[in-house]
């Protein structure tokens, strides 16, 4: 069991209890091995937190440029003209990249303060089903903004807190209703207020977990001429 | 209707894109008859690039290949890559077009890698698929797609034999890769945002005691439903797949 060097391969060692429940002397080493690809080459079907947030990359935010440059024609769309102390729009992308190179100043969305979101939190636990959240990337925008630019938005750590209290809250129902949605074998759901983060966490999962159960139950027929899909 | 990428209108000078006028995309008039002038803007063009790429990535089976949109993007990369050569001044711009150009360039070879992936997944079935296709129905492989997936499937074939197939009995020694690779799971469950009103659309019972019933799409909406029901729309870009 000596493990194999590789580049890209993950090591896990996990341990076994031995059959008779007992820790200690009678556990064993059990390696797993995971091989990572890089991102976007994975199994068709799943799509990682990383391209969620290239998606969130691309919502627009306000900042205040601290150098002066006539408009770009960019293939996606024209920014600017900028000018030193008067707010222009850019994609989230372009406003870190100029926030890390210190030549801007970022404005927080006007979502991102404390009492709308402590409205937006308590609103939250109060409904059964989701409310619509002010930005279809609010996670990744928090995440972003918070930790590129939280010198720029005030009471920073509040804003963390709440955003993920929400988070909690929305995820906790989401694995609630996932689990009523498998449990009486629905065929359709409407998710309407979800966000794309939200979805990812929880969609691999359940989309193969419902594959699964179509597998058995389909192959509970005997005589039915289903061909059989796996090895 | 095909449309098939002409030329792209000119550019402006130095830092321009190729654009803020549309693109032009004409149809030959070939075998399908009359033509059709379909304009796109860049920015339209990255979106539906990013449309087909989302699509692609939570399909289980293999979508229409979409060789237009490819070659407008790969023309619109290497002009704005060629304006960057041409003008070393000024960083910043720069920059930011050699951001946005990355920004692009992963999008696309994302797309493409998942089509590669898919092909080398389900081989023999795309390639009956290819060849069973009726005149005029659009095409699920492009060119270089097609001759790599028949190169996959001889090399598969060959390596079965060699390692396997050449020590079996006489009797054993047919495989069909069509019947023993598996199929698409076109049953499997997708996340889908509607992108143009749908009415009544089909839900099929899971469980002998339900009933089948029909639902609408509104615009805006999201939902989690099998593939096989909303397959063709998503071919004719109706509802988008999250």
């Amino acid at each position: 069991m000596d493990p194999a060097a590789g580049s890209g391969t993950l090591w896990a060692g996990l341990r076994r209890r031995s059959a008779n429940g007992e820790g200690g002397r009678g556990t064993r080493r059990v390696r797993v091995r995971c091989r990572r690809g890089p991102p976007g080459c994975r199994a068709p079907g799943t799509m990682e937190p990383a391209e969620a947030e290239f998606l969130a990359e691309k919502e627009l935010v306000t900042i205040v440029p601290n150098f002066s440059l006539d408009r770009i024609h960019l293939i996606g769309g024209d920014l600017g003209p900028f000018n030193p102390g008067l707010p222009v729009e850019v994609p989230v992308w372009l406003a870190i990249n100029l926030k890390q190179r210190q030549k801007c100043r970022l404005i927080p969305p006007e979502w991102m303060d404390v009492e709308k979101l402590e409205e937006i939190r308590d609103q939250e636990r109060k409904e059964d089903t989701f409310t619509p959240m002010p930005s279809p990337y609010y996670m990744e925008l928090t995440k972003l903004l918070l930790n590129y630019a939280s010198d720029n938005i005030p009471k920073a750590d509040e804003i963390r807190t709440l955003v993920k209290d929400t988070w909690d809250t929305r995820i906790a129902k989401l694995r609630l209703s996932a689990d009523s949605f498998v449990k009486q074998q629905e065929a359709h759901a409407k998710l309407d207020n979800l966000t794309l983060m939200e979805i990812n966490t929880i969609g691999t999962f359940l989309t193969q977990a419902l594959d699964h159960m179509y597998k058995l139950r389909t192959n509970l027929q005997p005589g039915e001429s289903a061909q059989s899909q796996d090895f | 209707m095909r449309a098939r990428p002409r030329r792209l209108a000119g550019s402006g000078g130095g830092m321009a894109a190729a654009g803020g006028e549309g693109m032009r995309t004409e149809q030959e008039p070939d075998s399908d008859g009359g033509s059709e002038e379909l304009v796109l803007t860049p920015a339209q063009l990255i979106r539906s690039l990013e449309q087909a790429w989302l699509n692609e990535k939570f399909a289980p089976e293999l979508l229409e290949s979409k060789p237009e949109i490819i070659e407008c993007v790969v023309e619109q990369l290497d002009h704005m890559d060629a304006n960057l050569k041409r003008a070393k001044k000024g960083d910043l711009k720069v920059s930011v077009h050699h951001m946005e150009i990355e920004r692009i360039r992963y999008v696309l070879s994302s797309y493409l890698r998942c089509r590669l992936v898919k092909i080398e997944k389900f081989f023999p079935h795309v390639l009956e698929k290819e060849k069973s296709r009726a005149e005029g129905e659009p095409s699920i492989l492009s060119p270089e797609e097609f001759a790599f997936a028949k190169e996959y499937m001889a090399n598969t074939e060959t390596y079965l034999k060699n390692v396997a197939l050449k020590h079996m009995p006489p009797n054993l020694q047919k495989v069909s890769l069509l019947k023993s690779v598996p199929k698409p799971n076109l049953d499997s469950f997708v996340f889908l945002r509607v992108l143009e009103r749908q009415e009544n659309i089909l839900v099929e019972p899971e469980t002998d005691e339900q009933r089948e019933y029909t639902i609408d799409l509104e615009e805006g909406s999201q939902h989690l439903i099998r593939y096989k029901t909303i397959a063709p729309l998503v071919a004719s870009g109706a509802v988008q797949l999250i």
